[in-house]
């Protein structure tokens, strides 16, 4: 039974998944042809100084994909359930519910966590290539909480999506559209340090956010 | 389960609305409150205050805008030479404009600079290049458990420029690894003048590398003395290599060549929460501390002895009309920035005083006005009025979005 509902997840989310790990490892490699070229054009060291003093950031440029992928897995993932209430099936099933919720949840954030490690560590092998460890340390703090706000988006999406009043769509989508940007604030790179944690923690938590929105939905609130 | 998935999501909705509802009130409601720039004048021997447009001198008298100007003539030299009022000699000093410039000197530490992501790797230049312009080196340093200069085009250890360095740091008896490495890593200055570090036991070296040579220099600190910033400075006088703030709190300059330690007659100064300006001229030194609502003007001269001192305090942002009001609505705030630092992190700040507990009390009638007219067992709300009961006007939104349905 388990094994069926993980490849009926596998099924809704496969292309998407392998097309975003594709889009980042593409936008992770573009980030590093640019790191080749301005130390071709403008020499190591001043790269180095820009880096260290001017705080530019070499990977700026994938600040805002995770948060697409994680959007794109709950939709891909969630959006089919509620067509023609599909998910409504899945409860039929002989299977407590919201074990069955909570393996459709485990699936979408292990297939992000999955997606996520292999972009960063290609992001960080690459980068203990051409900078030292204080440079990549410092990359490392301010990426985690873009990670982090696409698995807590992904979770937030699929809570929206599983409501079944309109009006509770909308009032969740704008605290999600209030809450998200906190993973996103324009701080100085390594500025995410003191919080990550607590971000962490957070985005650990509002993964089982879906349970309730679906318990609405399975007990037939209007 | 459910449960405690929707309690999860009113917390999410109380710190998203504990960040974003104060945030639009204060953006709606703040108005400015410009702290007075006063600086002490060489004519009157006493300050001279500019709050906005106005002007006054420390007795009260307004002062126009050109008067201001003559009493601050090192401040305002260009204009009043344009007006023709520049004064040919002051206290019997006769008024050279190149002695003049040469004393200038403005310094500006705001408590952001002490708490920001410090960067760990330095360039060290070359002190006498023998060159006009400084080049940047190829290089970069660290202090860890030794002195290791990192080739940024091959991000590999340069094994004998370490050594080297290492070994001289031991010779004087640097205890690594560095806690403090503070200097001026451009090369926009005037001259280089490397690093001042404290080393893992507080002791304080001066670093710098003079013809590929390491150029080490050991400072006698008192003992019992640890310091927890220092900012290097590029004056046009050479006095002084940089500015030192203890863990006392007392503020030093630590002078050039002679490597002694001057402190300044300043007491308690709170470089976490107050930021300092010091205004350098022929004739003294203006030490401005700026807190909240609060500046303190210490004028010093040329011998670092205190002249005289001023004080104002205002009211700050809490007391204002539009805190008070604040205060009857928000029972605390949630921020994810703060004025004191560069680090982002969720900054608690309660409201003074209780008077929100009126509204949250309020709050609490109108959610058990809605459950009456849901019909619902109150007993299974008991929590959700505990929150709102302390979260006030956060959490009756929050748990009025994700509502506890559960019993029906």
């Amino acid at each position: 039974m388990w094994k069926s509902i993980i490849f009926k997840e596998w099924l809704k989310v496969r292309w998407y998944l392998i097309g975003a790990t594709l889009l980042l490892g593409v936008f992770v490699s573009y980030i590093f042809i640019n790191v080749k070229h301005d130390i071709t054009f403008q020499d190591a060291n001043n790269l180095w100084y820009l880096i260290l003093f001017k705080k530019y950031q070499f990977f700026g440029l994938i600040k805002y994909l995770p948060l697409l992928v994680g959007i794109g897995i709950a939709a891909a993932q969630y959006v089919p359930e509620i067509v023609s209430k599909r998910v409504k099936l899945s409860f039929h099933l002989p299977v407590n519910e919201n074990k069955m919720l909570l393996m459709m949840l485990g699936f979408g954030n292990l297939s992000l966590l999955i997606c996520f490690s292999i972009v960063f560590s290609i992001f960080i092998s690459l980068s203990n290539c051409f900078f030292a460890y204080e440079i990549v340390n410092e990359a490392i703090i301010t990426i985690i909480p873009w990670l982090l706000g696409g698995i807590a988006a992904y979770s937030l999406v699929g809570l929206i999506v599983m409501e079944p009043i309109w009006m509770y769509k909308i009032f969740y989508l704008v605290v999600t559209s209030m809450f998200i940007p906190l993973y996103y604030e324009r701080g100085i790179t390594g500025a995410y340090k003191p919080v990550n944690l607590t971000l962490a923690i957070i985005t650990l938590l509002i993964s089982v956010s879906l349970l309730f929105s679906a318990y609405r939905f399975r007990k037939g609130e209007m | 389960m459910e449960k405690i998935s929707r309690y999860i999501l009113v917390l999410v909705a109380i710190l998203t609305f504990s960040i974003f509802l104060p945030d639009f009130y204060w953006k709606l409601f703040e108005k400015p409150n410009r702290s007075p720039f006063v600086l002490y004048s060489c004519i009157d021997k006493d300050f001279i205050i500019q709050q906005g447009r106005n002007r006054y001198d420390n007795k009260g008298n307004k002062l126009t805008r050109k008067e201001w100007e003559e009493k601050l003539p090192l401040l305002n030299m260009r204009q009043l030479m344009i007006y023709g009022l520049f004064p040919d000699s002051i206290n019997g000093c006769i008024m050279d404009p190149h002695e003049i410039g040469l004393n200038k000197s403005f310094f500006r530490f705001k408590p952001k600079d002490m708490n920001t992501p410090q960067a760990h790797l330095f360039p060290l230049f070359e002190s006498e290049s023998g060159r006009v312009k400084i080049e940047m080196p190829q290089d970069f340093f660290r202090i860890t458990k030794r002195m290791e200069f990192v080739d940024a085009k091959t991000n590999s250890v340069i094994k004998n420029k370490s050594r080297m360095f290492t070994a001289v740091l031991q010779k004087r008896g640097f205890a690594f690894p560095a806690k403090l490495i503070a200097g001026i890593p451009t090369t926009r200055k005037s001259c280089d003048e490397g690093y001042i570090v404290t080393d893992s036991k507080d002791q304080l070296f001066h670093i710098k590398m003079v013809k590929g040579h390491p150029y080490i220099q050991k400072v006698k600190v008192p003992k019992g003395l640890k310091f927890k910033y220092i900012a290097c400075v590029d004056f046009r006088d050479k006095k002084y290599y940089c500015y030192l703030f203890s863990q006392k709190n007392e503020i030093y300059i630590l002078t050039q060549d002679e490597y002694d330690l001057i402190k300044f007659p300043i007491k308690d100064f709170q470089p976490k929460k107050e930021e300092l300006r010091i205004f350098g001229d022929l004739f003294n030194y203006n030490v401005i501390r700026l807190g909240e609502n609060y500046t303190q003007v210490v004028a010093l001269d040329k011998e670092y002895k205190k002249v005289a001192e001023y004080n104002k305090t205002w009211l700050s942002r809490a007391e204002r009309k539009e805190g008070k009001v604040f205060s009857y609505i928000f029972p605390a705030q949630i921020s994810m920035f703060n004025k004191y630092s560069d680090y982002i992190n969720f900054y608690y700040a309660k409201t003074k005083g209780f008077n929100w507990i009126i509204l949250n009390l309020l709050l609490v009638f109108g959610h058990f006005l809605i459950l009456k007219r849901r019909k619902v067992i109150f007993k299974n709300h008991l929590i959700d009025f505990s929150i709102i009961l302390i979260t006030g006007i956060y959490g009756f939104l929050a748990v009025n979005l994700f509502q506890n349905k559960f019993f029906k």
